[in-house]
């Protein structure tokens, strides 16, 4: 391997993406295609005492509407991640229930998309309200569930190695923060949208952005009653999803149950606004570090507590203290998470869901123990660094954290840093430099494929995968090429249809490590199974043969590997920022940031997952929150003007290396992904920088002006 | 969206009768708020006058040596202009720092004028809203304010314009021209928006069926140094925290004439006029513009949660005044 693989290819779904050739859930034109439209709760706890829809269902071009009064037939799912999981537990329209405003409450169907919005904004609901509290100040905390779901195993919060009480006692420096988050909103540029087909009441196509295919699939057979090989998911492209995509929503159950009750194709679109409500965020976190370290400046005692919250529908419990057991050796290590309910939408998976946040807290904390120390915080994170897994107690398949430290620092200059705040002036502006390590988990799943080799020297990719607008077309087509001896522009490459072999989970991180072992795989069965070297020589044989192509399915799946090792990407980034502070206005000027995340497979899309996590991370430093009216319970960002993330003019150029070698101990193809790790360690980067160049430290995300005056 | 007429106004003076003779019409020439709006049901227009075809799309010389700006010369048009870019740098500066290229592109001045405010409680018709829907209360006045007004607000109101452009022509003193069915009439444009009182539900003293033909522009030679500083939660595509239009004359070390107006802190365009006749006379110094800068905020009356605004602005406004009183450029 070597022409192909590590390259840089431009994505092959560039041009359909541009030039509006792509077909997105939503924009599946079906003959005789009729349009839902959500009414969504305006209170956010209490009942529906009266919806009356006698006027509505006179409105122009409506066909029918739905309420818990009339909501068709949907069973439960085993809701046990592996074939069925829905994001949250409560079906929809299940009772007179309110649980948070933005809840769906019912769905008027119409001829066109107009006429449905405005038959929908008629319905008349009246409300026996009670007291909501979606304030997570206000709130009461018990200790952690599991992460997420009713028998989703997750590691729960709680975890104690050594006596952390007593080393810390006998500290020669101690360190304790508290650092908070506020709510962000997913926010993918193509909305929550699907489009739901059914033949007769006993088979449905439905056109649905997932980022797991084959468990959405699962799901809505369950929900439904019928076999999964009556569900066929398609979901060629994602418009950006974040971790909000991979399980049905109430919105898409609903649809569907709707479609399969009036009998026409139907299609929901959940508006912009709707979205800050009902498809999922990331909760608040409040978390307290509480670091000592002895003489030699070593880290004899880590504590770290995340209290976070969740609806009243769904345990989600965003888990900050899953990245504190791999990132710095103690002996006494302590960790605990807490939730509590509030009456807001469910949290769900969010970019380096529990990771990013918990990242923020930790990294800051490390900044500011190095201050304490009088240490280079670079020198300090080397000095600290561990090569075991201390809550797994296994050592790392492949670890290059130092030399992304020491890399990344030579790239940008580190040494040129004075230690001392408010010590570099540029232009009447105070300059800052911070940094801050990254990490996340190598995971990897079952995937499966097909590779067709046809008569005209091209070849033919095949599994239910999907791209999430991250480069997956791109990096099969290479694994393919690479692998049969072929130019990438002669692979065609078709993803996201659950008629096609399970290419498993987009999410985690994991698609590429789970797929690329088995695309290897069935490019090479199908070799085999030509009796050929390469495709050239199959070529021949199958011309000769005067049959249509030669075809093979293989798979790849996990070993023992798990039971040996922990596997774990890492990397640092390197930021400068200005900061004009009469006027309380912050740039950030440079990024330098050096991974270690495997083989990479294709440089240019994998740097550009990389810069694009680096910009979420950007956007929850500097700007993002989603605030809730703490009386009305409802979000008081709607669209994409008020949600503010990074703009193009908020973003520096970012420099991004890779470093390492193929992590052969996880995968034959020795990938691990960088889909999440992008994002990790950057807002505490950002606060690092910041301190550096103001004296400021700031704990509290969003750094928005206000907190800067 | 609520089914709505469509209609292309054959002139002015046809928009003027059909907008008269139907209370619920309402004008669209770019369309950049009003459809939104009109998407979400903040809206629902009996019928749609469009204006956008009609001749008012120059910018003239005026016998005054100002500037005529036709009430459809889009905001792009208007910013890019050389003699505006040379004359009024503060309002080309303005424009630039609101919105984005394809919305300015499609955005006209008069409209510019007409945006209404996008505070969360008003955008969306599950909260109550007394500039939606009057006398349905404020959730804004106790709830989450961090972007509402410290200056002219009412128990009623806390919402805040959101034109950059409007903060640049109060300072300039512009003038808007409108057509009525009695003809022409000019309102000054301090006095065309409107302090939210207990009627939030107006924003502008434009008569039912009045259309905006024109922004007259008059002669301020100090505006060659005027300055536009906008502070916001992102470097684009944000409404300002703060915003300040400013501009000096200095002549010798005294200051002969200033123009401070302050966009985001309240229902229209805020004129800081105590504070300009305070710099009239004095010299061009840091002290002065600190002063200055307390006197313009002295009456302000934050909410619980824009209480930075106070800081903001008066931090703002002495930066303003600082590099206006250097010659001007960017702030």
């Amino acid at each position: 391997m070597s022409k192909i693989i590590g390259a840089s290819v431009s994505r092959k779904d560039g041009k359909a993406k541009v030039t509006g050739t792509a077909t997105y859930g939503a924009e599946h034109q079906l003959p005789g295609l009729v349009y839902g439209y959500l009414v969504t709760a305006t209170i956010a706890n209490g009942r529906i005492t009266n919806i009356d829809t006698s006027e509505v269902e006179k409105s122009p071009g409506v066909i029918a509407v739905f309420t818990h009064k009339n909501v068709p037939k949907i069973f439960k799912a085993a809701n046990d991640w592996a074939n069925s999981q829905i994001y949250e537990s409560r079906l929809p329209l299940a009772d007179d229930r309110i649980y948070y405003a933005g809840q769906i409450v019912g769905l008027v169907v119409a001829d066109t998309f107009e006429r449905a919005s405005y038959a929908a904004h008629s319905v008349k609901v009246e409300y026996q309200t009670e007291q909501a509290q979606v304030e997570a100040k206000k709130a009461t905390y018990k200790d952690s569930p599991p992460w997420f779901g009713e028998d989703f195993e997750f590691q729960e919060g709680a975890f104690q190695t050594g006596d952390f009480s007593a080393a810390r006692a006998g500290a020669a420096t101690t360190l304790e923060a508290t650092y908070t988050t506020e709510i962000e909103i997913n926010a993918p540029m193509e909305p929550h949208a699907l489009v739901a087909h059914w033949q007769n009441k006993d088979s449905v196509t439905i056109y649905e952005p997932t980022q797991w295919v084959r468990v959405s699939q699962g799901t809505y057979a369950e929900l439904f009653g019928i076999p999964s090989e009556r569900v066929r998911i398609v979901s060629p492209y994602i418009g950006g999803a974040f971790g909000a995509k991979a399980f049905p929503w109430p919105h898409g159950i609903l649809c569907v149950a709707v479609a399969r009750e009036i009998q026409r194709p139907l299609k929901v679109v959940v508006s912009r606004r709707q979205m800050t409500a009902n498809t999922g965020h990331r909760s608040q976190t409040e978390q307290i570090i509480r670091l000592a370290a002895n003489r030699e400046n070593k880290l004899i005692a880590i504590e770290h507590t995340a209290k976070t919250c969740t609806s009243l529908v769904e345990v989600f419990s965003e888990p900050c203290t899953a990245v504190t057991p791999v990132m710095y050796a103690t002996p006494n290590l302590k960790l605990g998470q807490e939730l509590a309910e509030l009456n807001i939408g469910t949290p769900t998976f969010m970019r380096a869901p529990g990771e990013a946040p918990g990242m923020f807290a930790l990294e800051s904390a490390m900044d500011e123990l190095a201050w304490e120390l009088k240490l280079d915080p670079v020198e300090l994170r080397l000095l600290n660094e561990t090569r075991n897994h201390q809550r797994k107690k296994l050592p790392f398949s492949a670890k290059n954290f130092a030399e992304c430290l020491r890399m990344g620092a030579e790239k940008f200059g580190w040494n040129q840093r004075q230690m001392q705040t408010r010590s570099q002036q540029q232009d009447d502006l105070l300059v800052g430099w911070g940094m801050a390590a990254a990490t996340f988990p190598g995971y990897r799943g079952n995937g499966e494929a097909k590779v067709r080799l046809l008569p005209d020297e091209t070849a033919h990719v095949l599994t239910s995968a999907n791209d999430m607008g991250t480069g997956a077309y791109t990096v099969i087509a290479m694994t393919a090429a690479e692998t049969l001896g072929l130019p990438v522009e002669n692979i065609r490459v078709e993803i996201g249809d659950s008629i096609m072999p399970d290419g498993g989970l987009a999410g985690g991180s994991q698609m590429t490590a789970t797929l690329a072992p088995a695309i290897v795989n069935a490019c090479q069965k199908v070799l085999e199974t030509a009796k050929a070297q390469n495709a050239q020589q199959a070529f021949v044989s199958l011309r000769a043969s005067g049959r249509a192509a030669y075809e093979a399915t293989a798979s790849s799946a996990p070993g023992e590997e798990g039971k040996k090792f922990a596997f774990q990407s890492w990397g640092a980034h390197f930021c400068e920022v200005t900061v004009d502070e009469e006027i309380a206005r912050l740039q950030i000027t440079r990024w330098v940031s050096v991974m270690n995340v495997g083989r990479v497979l294709n440089a240019k899309t994998a740097a550009s997952q990389i810069r694009g996590g680096i910009i979420m991370g950007i956007g929850s430093a500097l700007m993002e929150e989603c605030h809730f009216d703490p009386a009305l319970g409802y979000p008081v960002v709607y669209d994409l003007a008020t949600y503010h993330f990074p703009a193009h003019a908020d973003i520096p150029r970012i420099e991004v290396a890779f470093v390492g070698e193929p992590d052969l101990n996880f995968n034959p193809m020795g990938v691990r992904g960088v889909g999440e790790i992008g994002i990790m360690g950057v807002a505490a980067a950002v606060a690092n920088a910041v301190y550096h160049a103001t004296g400021k430290r700031i704990r509290e995300l969003p750094i928005t002006p206000d907190k800067l005056l | 969206m609520k089914n709505f007429a469509y209609v292309r106004a054959s002139s002015v003076k046809d928009a003027v009768e059909r907008a008269t003779n139907d209370r619920k019409a309402m004008f669209i020439a770019g369309g950049t708020n009003l459809v939104d709006r009109m998407k979400v049901f903040l809206d629902q227009p009996s019928q749609l006058l469009d204006v956008s075809r009609l001749e008012m799309t120059k910018i003239e010389r005026t016998k005054e040596g100002g500037f005529k700006i036709g009430a459809l010369v889009t905001n792009t048009a208007l910013a890019d202009n050389a003699e505006v870019r040379r004359n009024y740098p503060m309002l080309s500066r303005a424009i630039l720092a609101g919105a984005s290229q394809q919305i300015r592109n499609m955005a006209t001045v008069g409209g510019n004028l007409m945006q209404r405010t996008r505070c969360a409680y008003y955008y969306d018709t599950a909260f109550p809203c007394n500039k939606r829907q009057p006398d349905t209360g404020c959730p804004a006045v106790t709830g989450i304010n961090r972007i509402h007004a410290i200056f002219g607000a009412s128990e009623s109101c806390v919402a805040v314009n959101p034109s950059d452009m409007s903060v640049a022509l109060a300072a300039l003193d512009a003038t808007v021209e409108v057509q009525t069915m009695q003809g022409k009439r000019e309102i000054p444009f301090v006095d065309f928006h409107r302090l939210p009182g207990n009627t939030p539900d107006r924003d502008t003293n434009l008569e039912p069926g009045e259309l905006i033909t024109a922004v007259i522009l008059p002669p301020v030679a100090f505006a060659r140094s005027g300055v536009y500083l906008k502070l916001r939660d992102r470097a684009s595509y944000a409404f300002a925290l703060v915003s300040v239009a400013a501009a000096l004359e200095v002549g010798g070390e005294q200051i002969k004439n200033a123009r401070v107006a302050l966009g985001g802190v309240a229902h229209k365009p805020w004129r800081a006029t105590e504070a300009e006749k305070f710099l009239i006379g004095k010299r061009a110094n840091k002290s002065t513009f600190e002063q200055a800068a307390e006197i313009a905020l002295k009456d302000a009356k934050p909410l619980a949660h824009n209480g930075f605004k106070v800081e903001l602005s008066k931090r703002a406004i002495r930066r303003a005044l600082a590099v206006s009183a250097k010659g001007g450029g960017l702030a």
